[in-house]
């Protein structure tokens, strides 16, 4: 299944840090990873993402030299990490895992120079204050560390794998127990190391996370590679679809991206809904009735109008109008057409003006053929077209509001038209 | 209890020190011949007087309670190895088996009726070792030394041998007495061999000291140590031979004394806090003095007759443990 989805082969090893060749392991009984190769960059930003128990960790752990592989090798600058001595090992590779639980009253600065320990006695007071100064937070330094909260605990860890000023930094879900505030925190310190030269290879659960901070992504997916390459190419909505089954949008806001899932549709078909809508009146109704099953396509809507653009993330079928432009005879045919093919037609609480005047043809058309004709009540509050828009729309099923209009929908499957 | 500031530790140990001179004068000076202070003071400087006293001090005393302090230090550093090692605060240096195996050799001594010196304690040393061995085969697997899996074969050896110690004292007959003595743990007659077999153990209280850091390390698991670097099958090994050696060998001049090496390393923890660079000296410090003085106790509580060590210990080290239990978020 995951196969054919490798984006980008791997780099040449030349110009790589870190390379994962072929790498199998299994526990007693229990295959984990299988041929998994990637090479990372110096300097790079790795995410490793992928569903619960597709070996994300255990690969970490075979990087670290922690796990044997029984195929393939990890080799760091081109020599494998298992013909390290642990010790030397440590100065080039730290790693924050997942899990720490120490229950002893060490003070945070103590708990920091123990990851001095692989670089020998000397200056290890100095090098863990420098290691707490760097991410912020000098001031835990005296606290007990069993006493501080868990995004506390987490930056003491973090300064710890820095006390042994390592050369790749390896993160086991680092954030999964942070509030938002600490899971930024903790980001923008991974982000500046990194500017500052560390390679950094981050396991991650928050694909949004992945996205905002990770150059590259590694998708694993049942221990094999899934996808590898830069991270807005891995989290398309179609491999994220393949490897986690649902649906994924991905949005741009601001200048930033972020991603939205939803379960994925229904198999059966439920038939077919048309929505006259626009302004952001049918984001709703698009995603909503989709999820339900439903075929849904939309008219006319104008270009970068919020439900055009929901619609064309979600890959509807739409009659689009150029923005701020009246409809024309050319997409009012198209959008006739869609409505035609429709079980429902449904006018949503959009308000009406001149410009979208003509999709109330549409409501009538409806109705005069026998197709079910919806709308939200209230016409008149949102006519702004002079008063045209109110007249000869009998037979037109009139709702409360859009919620109760999906309630109906979503309840029972429609009469076959 | 301070447990924070680098002064108050520093100030801790010090206090600890003057405290082991001070028992160790307490102890040499207290018994069934009271001796001054300064009387002590001249034997040890003079060395070896023709006075009853002072044959009593060179030949009976001084040996016992060096013997006492030696042994308490062994219990008290094996007991603080054992516990960061296997992450648990319950754990004594008996939990290795050694001891069984060591009660054994002994108890097989004494009802063949071998002459008690040099006999008793060597074949203690003989039983001790055996059982470690046998408990380090079942906790190795892979060149992997499973710690808890050694715990284990090392409680239930302890239970196995014990029935087998049980059925000897059955069959002891008029040796019950000595058997008793020896099991529970005594410092009585004891002369300058066992001093001299105790002194092999001096080498190995310092090797933990080598290995402090590995030991706070070590108490945020293997798995973290492996990550920070530390060669954890190695230190593990080290430090666990020492740990049993350092049992074998306070076992096998007097026999099994409980209580210190489960105490005396929580109340160290308790006064300078979890690094085992302090935890390790203020431990070797502290077991040495409670012990003599426990010997002490054990010499005149009862004069003339005498009670055996291990009930003294267990009289003040029981309720000591409950009570740090109670009074601390974590031992």
């Amino acid at each position: 299944m995951t196969s054919g989805l490798a984006i980008r082969p791997p780099d040449a090893a030349g110009e790589a840090q870190l390379v994962v060749d072929e790498v199998t392991f299994s526990y007693p009984e229990h295959p984990v990873l299988h041929g998994v190769s990637f090479a990372v960059r110096h300097g790079d930003f790795v995410g490793v993402v992928g569903p619960n128990g597709s070996g994300k960790s255990t690969l970490l752990r075979v990087i670290d030299g922690l796990l044997r592989p029984e195929h393939g090798a990890v080799l760091l600058d081109g020599r494998a990490v298992l013909n390290h001595a642990r010790r030397d090992l440590a100065r080039r590779v730290a790693l924050v895992p997942q899990q720490f639980s120490l229950d002893f009253d060490f003070t945070a600065l103590e708990v920091v120079e123990m990851g001095r320990y692989c670089r020998g006695e000397g200056g290890a007071r100095a090098s863990a204050r420098r290691a707490l100064r760097t991410l912020g937070v000098e001031h835990l330094a005296e606290r007990l560390f069993p006493r501080l909260s868990g995004g506390e605990r987490q930056m003491v860890v973090l300064a710890q794998a820095l006390a042994q000023q390592p050369e790749v930094l390896l993160l086991d879900e680092p954030v999964s127990a942070l509030d938002v505030a600490h899971q930024l925190q903790f980001f923008d310190c991974l982000e500046r190391l990194n500017r500052g030269g560390l390679t950094v290879v981050c396991v991650l659960h928050d694909l949004n996370l992945a996205l905002q901070y990770c150059r590259s992504l590694l998708m694993l997916a049942d221990g094999g590679v899934a996808a590898w390459g830069p991270a807005d190419e891995v989290l398309s909505p179609r491999v994220i679809g393949d490897v986690y089954g649902v649906s994924a949008h991905l949005h741009r806001h601001a200048g930033q991206a972020y991603l939205t899932f939803s379960p994925r549709p229904r198999p059966e078909r439920r038939g077919r809904v048309h929505l006259l809508c626009g302004a952001g009146t049918g984001s709703l109704f698009m995603r909503r009735l989709t999820e339900a099953g439903y075929a849904v396509s939309a008219g006319v809507v104008n270009a970068l109008d919020t439900d055009e653009v929901t619609g064309r993330e979600m890959g509807l079928p739409m009659a689009v109008e150029a923005a701020f432009c009246a409809i024309s005879d050319e997409v009012h045919e198209e959008n006739a057409a869609l409505a035609a093919a429709a079980d429902v037609v449904i006018l949503t609480d959009v308000p009406i003006g001149p410009g979208n005047l003509r999709n109330l043809e549409i409501l009538r058309a409806a109705v005069a053929r026998g197709t079910p004709a919806w709308m939200v009540a209230g016409l008149a509050q949102r006519d702004f077209s002079g008063g045209s828009a109110g007249v000869e729309l009998a037979g037109v099923r009139q709702f409360p509001d859009g919620a109760a209009m999906l309630d109906e929908l979503c309840r029972r499957p429609l009469p076959p038209h | 209890m301070p447990t924070g500031s680098p002064w108050t530790r520093r100030v801790w140990l010090s206090l600890a020190v003057v405290f082991l001179v001070l028992s160790l004068f307490l102890c040499l000076a207290l018994g069934s011949t009271s001796i001054s202070f300064g009387r002590v003071w001249d034997y040890l400087v003079g060395g070896a007087a023709d006075d009853p006293a002072g044959v009593i001090f060179w030949q009976l005393r001084l040996p016992r309670v060096l013997l006492a302090f030696i042994v308490g230090a062994c219990l008290a550093t094996a007991g603080t190895i054992l516990q960061g090692l296997l992450l648990n605060p319950l754990t004594d240096p008996y939990v290795t088996g050694v001891s069984s195996g060591a009660a054994l050799g002994a108890t097989i001594g004494i009802v063949v009726g071998l002459p008690a010196v040099p006999w008793l304690s060597l074949l203690a040393l003989l039983g001790g070792g055996l059982a470690l061995l046998l408990v380090y085969a079942l906790g190795q697997r892979r060149g992997h030394l499973n710690i808890y899996v050694l715990l284990l074969a090392g409680v239930t050896l302890s239970q196995l041998l014990s029935a087998v110690i049980s059925v000897l004292m059955v069959k002891a007959g008029e040796d019950l007495h000595a058997l008793l003595y020896w099991i529970m743990g005594s410092f009585s007659a004891r002369g300058w061999l066992e001093v001299e077999i105790a002194l092999f153990a001096l080498p190995l209280l310092a090797v933990p000291l080598f290995f402090a850091r590995e030991l706070d390390i070590l108490l945020q698991g293997e798995q973290r140590a492996l990550e920070l670097g530390v060669d954890v099958e190695r230190v593990k090994k080290i430090l666990l031979v020492t740990a049993a050696a350092l049992t074998a060998v306070a076992v096998s001049v007097s026999g099994i004394i409980g209580f210190v090496g489960l105490v005396i390393p929580h109340l160290a923890r308790l006064v300078v806090g979890p690094r085992h660079r302090k935890v390790l000296a203020l431990s070797l410090v502290l077991g040495a003095a409670i012990m003599g003085l426990s010997d002490l106790a054990a010499r005149v509580a009862v004069a003339p007759s005498e009670l055996p060590v291990g009930i003294v210990t267990t009289f003040f080290g029981a309720p000591l443990f409950v009570y740090l239990l109670r009074s601390r978020r974590r031992l």
